[in-house]
């Protein structure tokens, strides 16, 4: 709980400089503040008393010399007369004071030669043992000079600050007395602590005050900072028409001119760029949309003239099949150029859905055949019993597949194409082997470029444009999937997919090994 | 009967090369090289199938779609040199039954679609089916609800009267297509998608909830139980 606050109170810290800045003002406006307020309620507090104790002296003085006076000038020899003298000492001085009040004791110095026989008076609210014994022996010892001490003393419940101050008299027959006055000295501690609490109580609004001041003053400061920091935050995530206000002609406007130009060139710059690739976009794709218009008269005209090819002559003839083979190839590089635009477009959406791979896989293949038997290789599918169940969207996989198989014939010289199915908990794979020209290491760090062909004057009988892996390497990235491939020059290639069994499904590792040579997985 | 098909496509010899092969097919076609036109034509010539291209001037394929269909039934099989999928949506739900995209992989795959389209059902074994609160009179092409006649496309009442023959059984999409559509290869399930969205919309009370045509997550769809 506490240290939950604790590291909030931290991460508050961290996260704000004007908290930091604003409690470090406090900080040191506290220390400077008690450093002064204490000088000075200790220098006043001093003054204060020793006025008083000054004043007190004074009288004390004055008091003392004037009891000792009418002892010396009384000529009284008799017990009774002493007697009267005496008690009338402490009436008298309780009464004649300046300011404030007093109280007395009028005692006699014990240990002496000759024995007592008056009696010592004393205030009615003073007791022997509120005098120190100490200071009794001091002022015993002490000559035509004050004693005076400050001492708490206990007047009937009260605790009250005071000074006791002690002087000799010597008392005629009778021997030595000391007499003590001791005045109540509240009244001045009472003007100390008022100083002091009016100066705590005003150290602390000016610490707050202080702390307030600081908090306008830097929130000027960082104000404009954080909010630079905002609008460049929000510039950073793409919002690129955000601008800070320009004011005025300090710093900060100066900071805010240069970062709106900044953000401008930038907004600019993105702008164009993005309206550069979304125009290229269209264009391709409007090229593609516009010829495929003409495209359909031309592959109609040319069916038309197959239907009656019986009519023509051998040379027509060849020239009817050329066309018809040559519009096919146009027809299956438009459309591989519109996926390609499409995919560059972003305008592409999976539609994943539960199907079984093995269907999918022998569907591709038994749509090949024909090409495979044309070109008098086999095609040996080999797929897990039972199905092999994954979100796919059927037709992207298929034409992957299609894609890699007919690359597999066309480079396979004749001998046989393995197709094989594999399946794991996370993922399902196919991989496609062929055991025919290979490609160098050059050529497989090429292989999925766009318009890459390892030969261009290699004879193709599909009309290859060299999009088709490039395609089907979007549509593997699509399922978050993986395509690779490994190959050796001579001995054959192996094309692996590899793909998760349930949208957004993670896996490490593929079910079908890749890395295998190829002379190893020779087919018997 | 030879019958009529009416070709609607803005490229004059796209347009002439389509009619002279379907009139060398067997039919008897009209071209058309706008929407005002194909329309003026759609009334006078009152053909069994309309050939639409999306992309007419000035008003859109898509349009002339919602008008044949704002006064008649009669199949409609777009074609589209569009492949963007919002595109194809759209000219299903303005009504047409099916579409193919250009170029056709040949003449011959147009010509089955419109077979399809025009191949007149089997005789059915019952003259009407109950489902929910529909009354499907087999014989003679209507849907009542609550004695009211429901208009639908042949093809709606079709895809509703194949549901309803078998009400117990789960169709796949693709078994829609093959029965429905006539399609015996792979083609695009967003057919039946589209077309069970336009019939629910007819039909149901709550189109969002449906009751007549159920959905059977990841097979396909059913008839409701009542
Ligand atoms: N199994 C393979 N064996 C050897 N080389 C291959 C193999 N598969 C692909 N290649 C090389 O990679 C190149 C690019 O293949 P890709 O499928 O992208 O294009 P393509 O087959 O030429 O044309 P298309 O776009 O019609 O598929 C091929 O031209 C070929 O040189
Ligand atoms: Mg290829």
């Amino acid at each position: 709980m506490l240290a939950g606050i604790f590291s909030a109170v931290i991460g508050a810290f961290r996260r704000s400089i004007q908290l930091r800045y604003v409690a470090l003002t406090v900080a040191f406006s506290a220390v400077a503040l008690v450093a002064v307020g204490g000088f000075l309620s200790y220098s006043i507090g001093n003054g204060l008393f020793h006025t008083r104790v000054e004043q007190i002296l004074q009288e004390s003085k004055r008091a003392t010399l004037d009891v000792q006076n009418t002892f010396n000038s009384s000529g009284a020899t008799d017990v009774v007369s002493l007697q009267v003298l005496v008690n009338a000492v402490v009436p008298n001085l309780e009464q004649n004071v300046a300011s404030g009040s007093r109280r007395v004791a009028l005692l006699r110095t014990p240990n002496q030669a000759t024995d007592q026989f008056l009696q010592s008076p004393i205030s009615s609210t003073l007791v022997d043992s509120d005098i120190p014994i100490a200071m009794r022996a001091k002022v015993a010892k002490t000559e035509n000079r004050l004693v005076y001490r400050t001492v708490t003393l206990n007047v009937s419940g009260n605790m009250e600050p005071s000074v006791i101050v002690g002087s000799k008299i010597t008392i005629p027959i009778a021997g030595q007395y000391e007499l003590y006055l001791v005045y109540d000295i509240s009244d001045a501690q009472a003007t100390l602590d008022f100083m002091q609490s009016t100066l705590a109580f005003g150290g602390l609004i000016m610490i707050l005050l202080l702390g307030i001041v600081a908090y306008f003053v830097t929130g000027r400061i960082v104000g404009p900072v954080a909010r630079a920091a905002q609008v460049a935050e929000e510039l950073a995530l793409g919002a690129l028409d955000k601008r800070l206000p320009e004011r005025g002609q300090d710093i900060v406007a100066t900071l805010a001119r240069s970062f709106n130009q900044m953000a401008q060139s930038l907004e600019t710059q993105i702008g164009e760029l993005s309206k550069l690739s979304k125009m290229q976009q269209r264009f391709v794709s409007d090229v593609s949309h516009e010829l495929r218009t003409p495209l359909t008269t031309i592959k109609l005209a040319a069916e038309m003239l197959e239907a009656r090819s019986g009519e023509l002559d051998e040379k027509a003839q060849r020239s009817l099949d050329t066309l018809i083979s040559q519009v096919a190839r146009f027809e299956s590089l438009l459309s591989d150029l519109l996926e390609i635009s499409r995919y560059d477009a972003g305008a592409v959406v999976a539609e994943l859905e539960p199907n079984d791979l093995n269907t999918v896989v022998k569907l591709a293949a038994a749509g090949l055949e024909p090409l495979a038997e044309s070109l008098g290789c086999a095609l040996d599918v080999r797929v897990p019993k039972g199905e092999v169940i994954a979100d796919l969207d059927r037709r992207r996989i298929e034409r992957v597949l299609r894609n890699l198989i007919s690359n597999a014939i066309e480079h396979g010289s004749g001998k046989p194409i393995v197709i094989e199915v594999g399946q794991s908990k996370s993922a399902v794979a196919v991989t496609i082997t062929d055991f025919g020209v290979g490609m160098s290491r050059n050529q497989m760090d090429r292989v999925f470029d766009r318009f890459w062909r390892a030969d261009p004057a290699r004879k193709r009988t599909t009309g290859g444009t060299g999009l088709g892996l490039a395609i089907s390497l979007e549509d593997t990235h699509l399922h978050h999937g993986w395509l690779q491939v490994t190959s050796e020059l001579g001995q054959g290639t192996t094309f692996r997919v590899t793909l998760p069994r349930k949208n957004g499904g993670i896996f490490t590792e593929s079910p079908l090994p890749l890395g295998e040579t190829l002379s190893q997985r020779k087919i018997v | 009967m030879v019958q009529k098909v009416l070709v609607v496509e803005d490229e004059e010899l796209l347009n002439r090369q389509l009619c002279d092969m379907l009139e060398t097919a067997g039919y008897e076609a009209v071209g058309s090289l706008d929407g005002v036109n194909a329309m003026l034509a759609f009334k006078s010539f009152n053909p069994d199938l309309v050939l639409l291209d999306i992309q007419l001037p000035p008003t859109s394929g898509i349009e002339v779609c919602k008008q044949i269909r704002a006064i008649s039934g009669v199949p409609v099989i777009m074609l589209t040199a569009k492949t963007d999928d919002e595109d194809v949506v759209a000219g299903l739900e303005a009504g047409a039954d099916d579409y193919i995209f250009k170029p056709m992989p040949s003449f011959k795959v147009l010509q089955a679609r419109i077979e399809a389209r025009l191949r007149p059902k089997p005789v059915p074994e019952v003259n009407e089916l109950v489902i929910g609160p529909l009354v499907i009179d087999v014989l003679g092409h209507e849907v009542r609800r609550d004695g009211v006649r429901v208009p639908l496309t042949p093809l709606e009442f079709n895809l509703l009267q194949t549901l309803a023959e078998a009400p117990k059984q789960v169709f796949k999409r693709e078994d829609l297509l093959k029965k429905v559509w006539g399609y015996h290869y792979d083609a695009d399930t967003r057919l039946v998608n589209v077309h069970v969205q336009r019939l629910r919309s007819k039909i149901e009370d709550d189109p969002d909830n449906p009751k007549i045509v159920v959905t059977e997550r990841g097979v396909g769809y059913k008839a409701g139980q009542f």
